[in-house]
Parts: C-alpha cells; sequence; structure tokens
C-alpha cells in the first residue's frame, strides 16, 4: 500500500505495513499540521484581539452616541417649548371681533409652520400663516428671524403688500444664503373687509353666498425680489376664514392618495354651522382616519366674524 | 532614502492586487478599504512602491499585533497566483519556489528601481535531501508578509508534509526547513 493510500483509508495501518519512509512521513505530515495549527492559532488570536477592541471602541462610541443624544434631545426639548412659547395668544380686539381655532403641529420637536397674530399701523389686526421650507431646527431658527422682521415693520405699515414686501426685501439676502424661503399668507382685517398677500400659503373664504379661494400668483418670500400682488375679499358676520399649509392636504393614505384641498373644502363647508372649535376638531378627525402618518408641520387656522 | 530616490522604486500592478485580494478573500479589516485603494489599478501597470506600503500600512493600523495577519496575506496572495494564476504552469514542486522566486522570472520580475532600494532577494544555500534551505532578502517588502509569501508559494504544489520558515533572528534571513 502506498503512503497516499494509507493516508486516505479508514483504518489505521498495522506496523507491518509501514515501512521506514512510510513512517518518516508520517511523522512529517503530523509536524506539518501541527505547524499549521501553530500558524492558525496565531492568525486567529490576531483577528480576535483584533476583534475585541474593535467590540470596545464600538461600546466606546455607542456610549459616546448614546450621551450626545441625550444632549440632543434635551436641546430639542427646550427648543420646542421656546418655539411653542413664541406663538401667539388671542386678545384686545382681536378676541372680541374673532372666534379662532387653530391646529398647529410641527413634525420633528421643532420646525418650520408659523402663525402669528399682529396689529398693524392704525391699530388694524392681522393674521400670518407662513411654512418655512426644511424641518427641524434650521427651519425653526428662519421662523424666529423672520417673526423678529415682522414685528420690526408692523406697526408702521397697514398694507399686506406693503409689510410683505419689506420684510421680502429685507430677508432677501439672508433667507438666499441658508437657501429656505417661506410660503406666506397674511391677512389684515378691515370693519367690512379684509385684504391678504398670498405666496404659496392656502386659504378660503366661506361668505353668505359665496366661497373664494384666496389667488395664489404670488412667489415665496426669500425666492424673488419682487413685488407682491394684494388682494380684497367682503368680509361680513359669521363670514368663515380657513388659512392653513400644505402639510395636512398633502398627507397621503395607504393607497397613496393626497387627502386633497378639496376634502378639507367640503368638511368646512359641511360644518359651517358649528362653533369653529367643532369644525376644527371635525376636520382634524377626517384627517386623522385618512393619513397613514404625518409627513410634513401642520398648520390649519379656522375663524368666524363675531360682528 | 532620498524621497527623489524612493519615489523611482516601482512596483508590478499584479503585486498590488495580490495583495488587496488577499486581504478581501481573508476577511480582514483593510478588505473593503483595499478594493477602493485599488479600483484603479492596473495588473500590468508599474505603480510608485508606496502604493503597495499604503495597503500594509492598514492592516498595520488596524491590528495590535500585524504579524501574523501578513504572514496570511502572503500565503494568501501565493496561493492566488498559484490556484489562479500562472504559478501552476511555473513549478510543479514546493521547492521548485525557492529557485523561482529568487530567479529572474520571480521577484526581479515585480519591483523595479534604484537598485539599493530593489534590494534582493537571493536562495543562499540549499540541501534538497536535508530540507533546509537559506534566503537572504533585502528587498523592501514586509518581512512578515514575506515569510508568508515562501510558506505559501512552497505549499501550493501540495507536495511538502512540512513547511517551516523563521527570520525571527535575524529578519532578512529566512532559515526554512522542509520535507
Amino acid at each position: 500500500m502506498s503512503f497516499e493510500d494509507i493516508l486516505k483509508s479508514n483504518t489505521p495501518p498495522q506496523k507491518d505495513d509501514l515501512t521506514d519512509e512510510d513512517l518518516r512521513r508520517l511523522f512529517m505530515k503530523y509536524k506539518g499540521l501541527l505547524k499549521d495549527q501553530e500558524r492558525d492559532k496565531s492568525f486567529w488570536a490576531a483577528t480576535n484581539e483584533n476583534l475585541k477592541i474593535a467590540y470596545e471602541k464600538l461600546d466606546e462610541k455607542d456610549r459616546e452616541l448614546e450621551k450626545a443624544y441625550s444632549i440632543i434631545h434635551e436641546d430639542l426639548s427646550i427648543a420646542e417649548k421656546i418655539q411653542r412659547g413664541l406663538l401667539p395668544s388671542l386678545s384686545g380686539q382681536m378676541k372680541s371681533d374673532l372666534d379662532i381655532a387653530v391646529y398647529h403641529k410641527q413634525l420633528f420637536e421643532v420646525g418650520g409652520d408659523y402663525y402669528d397674530f399682529f396689529k398693524t399701523k392704525n391699530e388694524k389686526y392681522a393674521i400670518g400663516v407662513f411654512d418655512i421650507s426644511g424641518h427641524g431646527v434650521s427651519a425653526a431658527l428662519v421662523m424666529v428671524y423672520l417673526k423678529a422682521q415682522f414685528m420690526q415693520i408692523m406697526e408702521r405699515l397697514e398694507s399686506p403688500k406693503k409689510i410683505v414686501e419689506w420684510v421680502n426685501s429685507t430677508s432677501f439676502n439672508f433667507l438666499k444664503s441658508v437657501k429656505r424661503y417661506a410660503t406666506v399668507n397674511f391677512v389684515v382685517f378691515h370693519q367690512d373687509k379684509l385684504r391678504y398677500v398670498c405666496g404659496g400659503g392656502f386659504g378660503l373664504l366661506i361668505g353668505h353666498d359665496k366661497i373664494s379661494t384666496f389667488e395664489k400668483r404670488d412667489h415665496f418670500v426669500g425666492l424673488r425680489d419682487k413685488p407682491f400682488h394684494e388682494y380684497e375679499l367682503p368680509f361680513s358676520k359669521d363670514d368663515i376664514l380657513v388659512l392653513y399649509t400644505d402639510g395636512m392636504i398633502e398627507a397621503q393614505n395607504d393607497r397613496n392618495e393626497d387627502y386633497t384641498i378639496a376634502r378639507l373644502k367640503q368638511m368646512v363647508i359641511n360644518n359651517t354651522d358649528k362653533h369653529v372649535d367643532d369644525i376644527l376638531k371635525l376636520c382634524l378627525n377626517d384627517y386623522q382616519n385618512f393619513r397613514s402618518k404625518d409627513s410634513d408641520d401642520i398648520t390649519l387656522l379656522i375663524l368666524r366674524k363675531r360682528v | 532614502m532620498s524621497g527623489v530616490k524612493m519615489e523611482e522604486l516601482r512596483v508590478f500592478g499584479a503585486t498590488i492586487h495580490g495583495f488587496a485580494q488577499a486581504c478581501i478573500n481573508l476577511n480582514i479589516v483593510a478588505g473593503s478599504k483595499a478594493s477602493s485603494l485599488i479600483s484603479d489599478i492596473e495588473v500590468n501597470g508599474w505603480y510608485p512602491f508606496e502604493r503597495l506600503r499604503r495597503l500594509e500600512r492598514m492592516v498595520i493600523e488596524s491590528y495590535d499585533n500585524a504579524a501574523p495577519i501578513l504572514e496570511r496575506v502572503g500565503m494568501e496572495i501565493m496561493l492566488t497566483w498559484y490556484n489562479y494564476g500562472p504559478g501552476k504552469q511555473i513549478i510543479k514542486k514546493g521547492v521548485d519556489f525557492l529557485y523561482f522566486q529568487s530567479g529572474s522570472q520571480g521577484y526581479e520580475s515585480v519591483v523595479k528601481g534604484p537598485k539599493d532600494l530593489v534590494g534582493s532577494f537571493t536562495l543562499v544555500e540549499i540541501d534538497e535531501t536535508k530540507g533546509k534551505a537559506l534566503i537572504h532578502s533585502t528587498d523592501p517588502f514586509s518581512k512578515d508578509m514575506e515569510r508568508g509569501v515562501i510558506i505559501g508559494g512552497m505549499s501550493a504544489p501540495g507536495d511538502l508534509d512540512y513547511i517551516d520558515v523563521k527570520n525571527d533572528e535575524d529578519e532578512h534571513y529566512f532559515k526554512i526547513e522542509f520535507c
């Protein structure tokens, strides 16, 4: 039997079957296997040590990440409170003249949807609804910036066109540098009418005998340094005004269908006999039953002229 | 070594490729990074030796004890060269590798440049009957990897039962025992 046959066999050879040469080769083969084993052991020991170090580093990074996340989370909680604190409350003439119901929800802790109540020159009151591009912290910071811009000019002007143009002009370079813009719905209320500028926002006015949708021909704040258009609509007792951003109407259900302007419009029209708080609740119920999840910041403002 | 002279030291593309491929085959840490480092390497091209050094450094920096890893890389390079490259046509027995690698078709065919940097890979002595050989290497390759190259090259044909290569007394001298 050859040496190769001995190795292939499943039964150990008898002593008499082995020549001296076979024994020598078996011995060297065994030594060779031990040597291979020794090299393998060194390789795997080095690899395992490396793996151990890698796991330790991973654990350390995990702890650092957890710590960083905890700090970020805390910061965002505070930022959320600050941003909510910047939102307006109803007071003065506005409170006497209007019933207002508002739903406002950022997609994350902070975001770019923003609404505000203002007092313009000659004691007119105004409402602005804005949707700043992007989400999160950067959008929230732009919101604070724009709020400051509006506050600066508010009591010096009355026309929504002039107010929005002033803010657009002074903010333009800044917004361009941070690559942000904002849709705008800005409404100034007069005795029996309202005047508005609408750049990318959404507005619906349900009057006694007419339903009007805001003209949307204008650009966004921060997109072009150009004039805006101002429009006028009659606004009488019991008229309902709805101002909203696109977060709600562009939300989708499981079949990827949008909620749509038409659906929201119909919900309001079907319930004009109710208090604005109830209209809002019904709209929200319908929206929440429809959509699979929120995918944007949402602002929905429904108001009725009381006097 | 002057910087200018070092730039003249060139290595064959297939050698760099072989090293990176061995890293990938062995799933060692440099593997995924290695593929990105060699994406522009032509196997028949000539490249600054620094390109290979960079791969070696990646392995050394990733392991506390890189010696067994580099040795395994060297072995894997030669096994691939034998099983998937021209090796089978060139060597028939394990001991043939020693003659090949120290000849003009071996080491000298994969590194070129200033003589003092290229160095040499010389078979100083060999006794096939006793199963002993001595190689003297002054080439710029990692000595751990080179140990693996010798082991891998000699074991590839499969005719040897035992191979041991030591260079712990003087890293430039490889004492080889084989049977």
